[in-house]
């Protein structure tokens, strides 16, 4: 397990810009929870306030971390302090926290993280210039116009959810919701992944459709407002541009969050290119550009956010976490078995709430009633160093 | 994992542990424990064949008829009915989509999915639910092109004949899809697999015989007469108007929630409330096409229509959606009452304290529960493992239990 760490090209944020560091210092983690490539221009997010390993500060340190990633303060340590506090809440079941969310909407991307204000900054671009491309088009009657405006709505009220799970995951986890909220992150990223599925669908039957009827007559006005489209997206691919990856590694719930904005505007923007040069192929001629051209903007957008799907989809299904290889895991279950109290160990189940967080759960058969508390301990500082630190281990006596 | 194949440690069982936990230990011959064991998931398979097949004649009718339509669009020369028909397209996507989480929820649980699939059927729905909404935008967004282009002679009388059309197909698969609760009701309470105490002869209520065959070591826990939980009785007179309701089954926080949403698997749920979506815009198409047949000048009556009854379709998929977010967050489901089972906890007496208690469902109807114990130091921990976990699985109907005890 010990690979060089040259490959790390994560800073410890001091306030340091555009550091690229070989190294990491000895209290990041583990190696094992993969890194993220970065490209090699300037990391620009250092955070507002010092580190701060705990998630309920809104402002939160993006990349850079000083312990590893995966060391979240316990969603269950906070339940046990909120459980005193929540317990008038008990009845309202998280709808109590959404209208404190709303009202300090505003405040909390105020006060949040640049992504969210770029966030915030990109919706607002996108409504605006939907509700001019809306009216131009009911004005002057032009289809078109209203439907790439209905597109870009939709788009918008993603982005929406997006920054609304944004800022409602640093809620405290509360009694009902005892993981936490960070889960919205990872179902905003899959919501949008789908969206953007559901997209390139519609793209393929539209070049299937213009290869059948071999029309093209709609292409023509659409050319503004393509480029508008084009333009307004390209600012959302500037501001994202961290994330300028199709392959990230996820290290933490936003990671996926901020991939999948990234991924949609950039889909966005592949879509408006291809209606431009398809045009253009037309008017030069070409003879089947659209079909051309809207078929490789399904492919391309399809390839892109594939790997979005698979990882946030793999997180909802509970699936074993990428981040923990199964060789760690037998090497464990073999430490732990060789121990003389353990007779059998079974029933091993690990998930991630969000990436970084790996939840899991054990049994174990131990041989007498008077080792539990050391085989206790033992697993526990075991699993600790894979960087699994919520795991119910139970001890069954034979 | 590293198992020992050594049997006779296995055989080897006290009096007091009650003999389930050694069968489930001899049952998990594989790395992952499968997650249920073998009576619940036949169990689990017939329900899975029943909303399958369901499904698989709602997708073969909704086939037949958008043929029909095509046809006749075709010949008729009509954009509406043509549009029609790509909306039963989309509706035969959508139960392909929810066929699919059906039949992918009943795969063998794989190391790398500890828990099994059935979470697919979540996502398979939330999918499907994405879509409905995808389609009321499209109607809405069609409203308008009619109302920009359209031309003001034909559209009453053809959309209400279409719609009309479209409003008998989907009645039909509405009632295919939902009719049968009435006798699904007997499954309902098989997923408290495990703990066979006594049987209950009082089905009364139930018409099919033999499907509650299975049913009857487990309606104790929903039958509150010879039971002491009072907490569950005043939701026993619930039952049978739950059952009679449709569209309300998914909304009560009983815990007979767990049965209602079983006896309709989640899926089929969201094909229900699919087709019943495209009942609600079709009648919305026919009041419209209606009052255009009649004052063919009104033609913005068509978009305030459509308008409004998409926004009571997106109504009915809140629930729905409510509900599947619930289970994708790993909250604690509505039906299981996480502070009265804490409190439970710390009624015994070894119990000192309670943490980390999670409380989650891998998908409605089956919840998994996580939490440390701690002790006094001199109680004896198998002793109280085996009270905790008992008390877990007999009064909450939590069938996967972790409990880590630790010493004060």
């Amino acid at each position: 397990m010990d690979k060089s760490r040259s490959f790390k090209y994560y800073t410890l944020a001091n306030e340091n810009q555009s550091q690229w560091n070989g190294e990491l210092g000895p209290e990041m983690g583990d190696r094992r929870f993969a890194y993220r490539r970065q490209p090699s221009f300037r990391q620009s997010h250092e955070p507002h306030t010092p580190i701060s390993i705990h998630h309920n500060d809104s402002t939160k340190p993006m990349l850079s971390r000083t312990m590893s990633s995966i060391d979240m303060p316990d969603g269950p340590l906070l339940f046990e302090e909120t459980e005193v506090a929540a317990g008038g809440r008990k009845g309202s079941r998280g709808n109590l926290s959404y209208f404190y969310l709303v009202v300090s909407f505003f405040k909390a991307i105020r006060s949040g993280n640049r992504y969210m204000k770029r966030l915030l900054w990109l919706i607002s671009l996108n409504v605006a210039y939907s509700t001019i491309e809306l009216a131009v088009g009911l004005i002057t009657g032009r289809v078109g116009l209203v439907s790439d405006a209905f597109h870009l709505t939709f788009g918008c009220g993603l982005l929406t959810f997006s920054l609304f799970s944004m800022v409602a995951s640093q809620e405290k986890p509360s009694r009902f919701y005892t993981y936490g909220y960070k889960r919205l992150e990872v179902l905003s990223a899959f919501t949008n992944a789908l969206f953007l599925l559901f997209m390139s669908f519609s793209l393929a039957v539209e070049a299937l459709h213009a290869f059948i009827q071999d029309e093209s007559e709609h292409k023509h006005y659409l050319i503004v407002s393509a480029v508008t489209n084009l333009a307004v997206n390209l600012v959302g691919v500037w501001f994202f541009r961290n994330y300028a990856r199709i392959n990230i590694v996820y290290r933490q719930a936003e990671d996926m969050n901020y991939h999948s904005v990234f991924l949609h505007v950039l889909a966005d923007s592949i879509r408006s290119a291809g209606l431009i040069l398809a045009s253009w192929l037309l008017s030069l001629g070409v003879q089947n550009a659209e079909v051309l051209c809207m078929g490789l903007v399904s492919a391309a957008v399809f390839m892109l956010i594939m790997p979005l799907c698979k990882a946030s989809g793999g997180i909802l299904l509970q699936m074993a976490p990428p981040s923990v290889p199964s060789s760690a895991q037998s090497k464990c279950w073999r430490q732990i078995t060789a121990r003389e109290e353990v007779s059998d160990i079974s029933q091993a189940r690990f998930w991630e709430v969000v990436p970084g967080h790996v939840v899991g759960s054990l049994r174990i058969q131990v041989k007498d009633d008077a080792s539990e508390q050391s085989v206790l301990q033992f697993v526990h500082s075991l699993y600790h160093d894979l960087g699994i630190h919520d795991l119910t281990v139970q001890t069954d006596v034979l | 994992m590293s198992r020992d194949s050594d049997q006779g440690h296995v055989v080897e069982v006290r009096g007091d542990i009650p003999p389930r936990e050694t069968r489930e230990i001899k049952v998990c011959d594989e790395a992952p424990c499968g997650f249920s064991d073998a009576k619940t998931s036949s169990k689990d398979a017939r329900e899975r064949a029943a909303s399958m097949r369901k499904l698989m004649i709602a997708v073969i009718l909704c086939v037949i008829f958008m043929t029909v339509e095509v046809v006749g669009g075709i010949k008729a020369n009509s954009l509406a009915i043509l549009t029609d028909a790509a909306h039963l397209l989309s509706d035969v996507a959508s139960f392909a989509i929810s066929l699919f989480s059906i039949w992918a929820s009943g795969w063998e649980a794989t190391p790398r999915q500890t828990y099994g699939f059935f979470r697919i059927e979540i996502l398979g729905a939330l999918v499907s639910i994405q879509m409905i909404w995808l389609l009321a935008g499209i109607l809405v967004y069609e409203a308008i092109d009619r109302l920009i282009n359209g031309t003001s002679t034909v559209n009453g009388f053809l959309m209400f004949i279409v719609s009309a059309f479209g409003l008998v197909v989907n009645v039909a698969m509405a009632l295919l899809l939902g009719h049968d609760h009435d006798h699904d009701h007997n499954h309902g309470h098989g997923h408290g697999h495990g703990h066979g105490n006594g049987g209950d002869p009082d089905h009364a209520k139930d018409e099919s015989g033999d499907l509650h065959i299975q049913g009857l070591t487990f309606t104790t826990h929903h039958r509150p007469h010879p039971h002491p939980h009072h907490h569950h009785a005043h939701e026993a007179d619930h039952t049978q108007p739950l059952l009679e309701a449709h569209t309300d089954t998914e909304t009560e926080p009983t815990s007979k929630t767990v049965e209602t949403k079983r006896q309709r698997n989640i899926n089929v749920q969201g094909a229900y409330l699919h087709v019943l979506g495209d009942s609600i815009q079709s009648v919305g198409v026919m009041i419209a096409g209606a009052i255009i047949w009649w004052k063919p000048k009104w033609k913005i009556v068509d978009l305030i229509c459509t308008l409004l009854f998409s926004v009571i379709v997106l109504g009915t998929t809140i629930r729905m959606i409510r509900n599947i977010l619930e289970v994708l967050m790993e909250s604690t489901p509505r039906e299981i009452d996480a502070t009265k089972l804490e409190e439970g906890l710390l009624d015994m007496d070894e119990v000192v304290a309670v943490h980390e208690l999670h409380i989650w469902a891998i998908t409605v109807g089956k919840v998994l529960l996580a939490c440390h114990v701690k002790i006094k130091r001199e109680a004896n921990a198998d002793a109280v493992l085996n009270k905790v976990v008992d008390y877990i699985k007999r009064e909450y109907n939590i069938i996967h239990v972790t409990v880590q005890i630790e010493r004060e």
